[in-house]
């Protein structure tokens, strides 16, 4: 709930004392803490005359970080020029925070209706002159009455402060700025391309899964496959082995008696061979890489082939 | 007044700029993973699809294996036919020299899965056979 209660305005110079706040406070800041000028321009809106404050206050203010502002008052624009970093640093010197607060106002736009001289201090008094809002030493009106500053109606022309203006100016900040979220954006849109990719990668797997009728997992596929491998590697061998058994070009004493396949063996009977005159078929079989193990028995010849 | 300090700001984008460039590394690798294992999935797939047709497809098989069978070189060699439900057993006590040479000849150029085979010579003209065939 918003409560409509009047705040403290105080007046801020270089010479105030410090201030000892409670809560928020609206301030004015000192004619001695901005430049002001009353300008005659060629445009229409305040917005066109606040391009040109830059170049127009160029020769008249001292070289620092400045931030502008400007308002149309009659066929006149009220210009400003003031530094943001010196206004924080006086305030935060004479004890305020920035969370006290409440409003920012040129002494310019606030109490430019004065109409006599008023003492803002023991030392300096505030009066209007030519439309400009000016201080003067207070012993020249030794006679003038002190200003109540609660009896000031605030304008609507608050003053920002831009506390980090002297780090970065605006324009580096937004092309900064402008330069990460493109940053941002780029990625952004990479990342959104690369995970559709994902998904139609993913998809498309899925799709292989039941064109080829696999099993859920790829274990189980791979499982089949090496089984399957291996059955067409076995008979792959026993078909080049029996063709190498029954290409043998034998005398016609030796004869091929039995032909066994069984547990990973092939095993190749001969009768009819002596032994040391089996370097015929032992040769043929060396040429055509067959790994095997020959043996005698019962004047058998056995030519032994694993698969 | 602003407060907004444009450090802050750009610590806030460079904070997001770095996490979405860590989203996306993150998935650029699980891309390429996916990639990967599709590539894999695809080869499987494939060769698993071969050798299933080949050795695993019953119907194939048995439709190929009966209509050797069917030969008339192997009509009068009495062979025996024993069909289980993973494989069928043929064997012959006695056949031509002829007709096994016909048969195995047929068989060994097909992709049938030989897990046992017994060819005993008999005589110069004769001989058994038990050949177990797997599907």
């Amino acid at each position: 709930m918003k409560f409509n209660k009047k705040l403290k305005t105080i007046f801020l110079d270089r010479d105030s004392k410090e201030f000892n706040i409670v809560g928020k406070v609206n301030i004015v800041l000192s004619p001695t803490l901005y430049w002001v000028k009353k300008l005659s321009l060629p445009v229409k809106y305040a917005r066109d005359a606040k391009k040109l404050l830059p170049s127009i206050f160029e020769d008249s203010v001292p070289e620092g970080t400045y931030s502008y502002s400007v308002y149309k008052s009659g066929e006149h624009f009220i210009a400003f020029a003031y530094e943001d970093k010196k206004i924080l640093n006086l305030l935060t010197q004479k004890g305020i925070k920035n969370s006290q607060i409440a409003n920012l106002y040129f002494a310019q736009t606030e109490l430019n209706t004065l109409e006599t001289i008023y003492k803002v201090d023991k030392e300096q008094v505030v009066c209007v002159q030519n439309d400009i809002v000016i201080l003067l030493p207070s012993v020249l009106f030794a006679q003038s009455k002190r200003l109540d500053m609660s009896e000031i109606k605030h304008s609507k022309h608050r003053v920002t402060l831009t506390q980090f203006g002297h780090i970065v100016d605006k324009k580096s900040l937004y092309k900064i700025t402008a330069i990460l979220i493109a940053f941002i954006a780029l990625v952004a849109i990479e990342l959104f391309i690369t995970q559709q990719k994902v998904q139609t990668v993913t998809m498309k797997q899925e799709e292989l899964f039941s064109k080829y009728k696999l099993k859920s997992t790829m274990f189980q596929n791979r499982s089949m496959l090496k089984k399957y491998n291996t059955i067409h590697t076995k008979q792959m061998k026993i078909r080049i082995y029996i063709s190498a058994i029954l290409g043998l070009r034998l005398q016609k004493e030796y004869k091929l008696t039995q032909l066994t396949l069984k547990n990973k063996m092939l095993v190749a009977t001969f009768s009819g061979i002596t032994q040391g005159k089996e370097s015929r078929i032992t040769r043929a079989l060396q040429k055509r890489k067959i790994a095997f193990k020959p043996s005698f028995k019962n004047n058998l010849f056995k030519v032994e082939m694993a698969l | 007044m602003n407060r907004l300090n444009p450090l802050h700001i750009g610590v806030l984008l460079i904070v997001v700029l770095l996490f979405i460039s860590s989203k996306l590394v993150e998935s650029k690798n699980q891309l390429l993973e996916v990639k990967i294992s599709y590539q894999e999935t695809q080869k499987v797939a494939i060769e698993l699809s071969d050798l299933k047709k080949v050795y695993a497809d019953k119907k194939r098989l048995k439709k190929s294996l009966y209509k050797i069978l069917q030969l008339s070189s192997l009509r009068s060699a009495n062979i025996v036919k024993t069909t289980k439900k993973s494989e069928i057993i043929l064997s012959s006590k006695s056949m031509e020299k002829k007709a096994l040479n016909s048969l195995l000849g047929k068989i060994l150029n097909a992709n049938f899965n030989i897990k046992i085979l017994k060819i005993k010579k008999l005589s110069d003209k004769k001989a058994s056979l038990y050949m177990e065939i797997k599907w």
